[in-house]
């Protein structure tokens, strides 16, 4: 029903931080890009070009300076950090870098997390994690601790969590980084997967061009403008000679 | 999030990383305990304190002499009540029993014992203004006291000290050198709060004045006991004898009174508001400990801040808004502080009860005030301690969280 309303509308997103010394300094120019539905988008950049920032505005853990900002046909441009944590439970899962599981509750609990904070009764909440574990190959060890698992079992786990409250939106840090590239190319499969069987959006940040070609989209971000917004290049040559555009 | 949650996850906490927990909990346990034991020793004085007072009743009135004044200035040392004070005292009709007093201190001599003691020249009245029951013999009665006879009521513990017989009546001791008959011995009474009762000498008030103490004015006394109706009014009473004295004493208008007058309900209440602030006084020396545990949970939960930092961080990405970081470290602050009180609580009341009932063999006073305390310190301490940190954590940006190393 909702098909024809896109994920993300981003319109002439600024975002600028005040320096120590004085003065401000603009690190977003404005970003404008919408994201539909279904959509698995590779958000890349080298370091210092602004990707980190972009994600966290699409992520709604940071406000933008200025333009707007619709999450699922909803202005969060103004919304208090109240407000926006609710959207993020409600809208948005998350991948990181470093899993960033809690390693003191079990891999279920870790998994229930979300689910907590949105208000599911406890059989529910066990019943949809214990859904999410099979779907990421992991039933049996949700009695486990997240340091008794290896790294690419960790991001399957933080994978089932970021599924668990069924987000319109998976957002995915540089989600290989922590791993070695057969358990990175492993969960990039899983993606593609999620992407293609069940149609989740997933919009994934890397700073890698081989990392990116596992996505359908690219957008590039070269000194805080997108300078590359379009189907995955053939090559990164081409992605480099935008920034030389922009350079000039 | 239910309470179920919030519960399981301070649980979750606290539980990870025991040793730290348990001695923060620790620093609750003594502040705790040391409170509620510092409240039993308070209610325990107390109440010896009252029970030995209202065991002599609220109808005791006692007049208390001043020195003599002229004009306002002080004339000289001379006490300003007299045996006939009392006696005018007696005609007043609400007046049961009444004495005069003078106290002194003797140098006894039975056989070849030799023992000092307190003495006290007063009217057989004494007796019964103070309840003392004869063990052996009887009371001189006022027949002795016109002829200030050599009479002795002794204390149990004076007739130890001096070797007496079991029964002493009839035997001759020497105040100052001169003989005593031992009419009666008193039953032994114990410790009160200004010492024993059981080692003193009662005699006639005459005897004591004018064969004992030579006294150029034999007629003036201390103090004046006397013991009025139960149904009487204390106050109506004093405003009599007040209106009576200052008349005998030939007080204008605008002169003080050259005597005090106190009741036993005045004393008690004295006593029990002196006891009241050494109580307090005590809490408060107690109260610092449980500062101190108190300070301890707020340091362990700013170092939790700390150390939670990326999990704060995670947790806020995924949905947990500003309130539910605050409930959730101030639940682990009072679940602390809790556990904490409810130990210091069972130590604290077993160590006093235990102490009193099988060290002591005293009967502590039970109060419901440790309980309503421990309670009210495991809130209050834990939210108190709770707050800041909670705060802080609430208030952690959340990109900034994530990338805490």
């Amino acid at each position: 029903m909702n098909k024809e309303i896109p994920i993300i509308v981003m319109n002439k997103i600024c975002k600028s931080f005040p320096l120590a010394i004085g003065g401000i300094q603009q690190v977003l120019f404005d970003i404008t890009f919408t994201i539909n539905s279904g959509e698995f988008v590779a958000i890349m950049g080298p370091s210092g070009s602004g990707k980190s920032t972009c994600m966290n505005i699409v992520g709604a853990l940071d406000s933008a300076s200025s333009g707007t900002y619709e999450l699922y046909g909803k202005d969060i441009t103004m919304m208090t950090g109240d407000e926006l944590a609710v959207v993020r439970n409600e809208y948005i899962g998350f991948i990181f870098q470093n899993f960033n599981l809690l390693p003191k509750r079990t891999i279920i609990d870790n998994v229930m997390l979300p689910l907590m904070y949105r208000g599911f009764v406890m059989e529910d909440r066990i019943r949809r994690a214990r859904e999410m574990l099979r779907l990421v190959g992991l039933e049996n060890f949700e009695t486990y601790f997240p340091t008794q698992l290896s790294g690419g079992m960790k991001q399957r786990v933080a994978i089932a969590r970021a599924l668990s409250g069924e987000p319109k939106l998976i957002l995915a840090d540089e989600p290989t980084g922590s791993l070695d590239s057969k358990m990175g190319t492993e969960i990039l499969r899983f993606f593609e997967k999620l992407n293609k069987d069940f149609g989740i959006t997933i919009i994934m940040i890397t700073h890698e061009f081989e990392i990116a070609q596992f996505a359908k989209r690219l957008i590039h971000i070269y000194d805080g403008r997108i300078t590359y917004d379009g189907a995955i290049p053939k090559s990164e040559t081409t992605l480099l000679k935008t920034e030389k555009r922009h350079k000039k | 999030m239910t309470l179920y949650d919030i519960l399981k996850e301070s649980w979750i906490s606290i539980s990870g990383n025991k040793l730290r927990s348990f001695l923060t909990v620790l620093g609750i346990i003594i502040g705790v305990m040391a409170v509620v034991i510092m409240v039993a020793v308070g209610e325990t004085v107390q109440k010896s304190i009252t029970d030995q007072f209202s065991s002599l009743g609220t109808n005791t009135i006692v007049v208390r002499a001043g020195a003599a004044r002229n004009r306002g200035v002080r004339t000289g040392n001379r006490q300003t009540l007299t045996i006939t004070d009392t006696d005018q005292i007696k005609r007043l009709s609400d007046v049961m029993y009444i004495t005069p007093a003078q106290m002194g201190t003797a140098q006894v001599i039975y056989g070849n014992k030799n023992w000092s003691t307190m003495l006290l020249g007063a009217y057989p009245d004494y007796l019964s203004i103070q309840d003392i029951e004869m063990e052996y013999g009887a009371p001189f009665d006022m027949n002795a006291v016109k002829n200030a006879s050599a009479y002795a009521i002794i204390g149990p513990d004076t007739a130890y000290e001096l070797g007496l017989p079991d029964n002493p009546v009839g035997e001759f001791i020497r105040i100052q050198h001169i003989p005593f008959v031992v009419v009666g011995v008193m039953k032994a009474r114990g410790d009160s709060a200004f010492g024993s009762q059981d080692d003193m000498i009662i005699i006639p008030i005459t005897t004591l004045k004018k064969r004992l103490q030579g006294s150029k004015f034999p007629d003036a006394v201390t103090m004046i006991a006397l013991k009025i109706f139960p149904d009487a009014n204390n106050n109506v009473v004093i405003e009599q004898i007040t209106s009576l004295l200052r008349q005998r004493h030939r007080l204008k208008d605008g002169d003080e009174d050259d005597f005090q007058i106190t009741d036993m309900k005045q004393i008690m209440e004295t006593m029990d508001t002196v006891t009241g602030y050494l109580k307090l006084l005590l809490i408060a020396i107690a109260a610092v400990s449980l500062l101190v545990g108190s300070i301890g949970i707020m340091n362990m939960m700013l170092v939790s801040v700390a150390e939670r930092t990326r999990e704060i961080g995670v947790r806020k990405a995924i949905g947990a808004q500003e309130r539910v970081i605050i409930i959730q470290f101030l639940s682990e602050s009072v679940m602390i502080s809790f556990i904490g009180s409810m130990i210091g609580l069972i130590l604290g009341v077993g160590l006093s009860q235990g102490v009193g009932r099988f060290i002591l063999d005293y009967n502590v006073p039970f109060s419901i005030w440790p309980v309503i305390l421990s309670i009210s310190v495991a809130v209050v301490v834990g939210l108190a301690s709770g707050v800041m940190p909670a705060i802080k954590a609430a208030k952690l940006n959340p990109i900034d969280s994530l990338r805490y190393e």
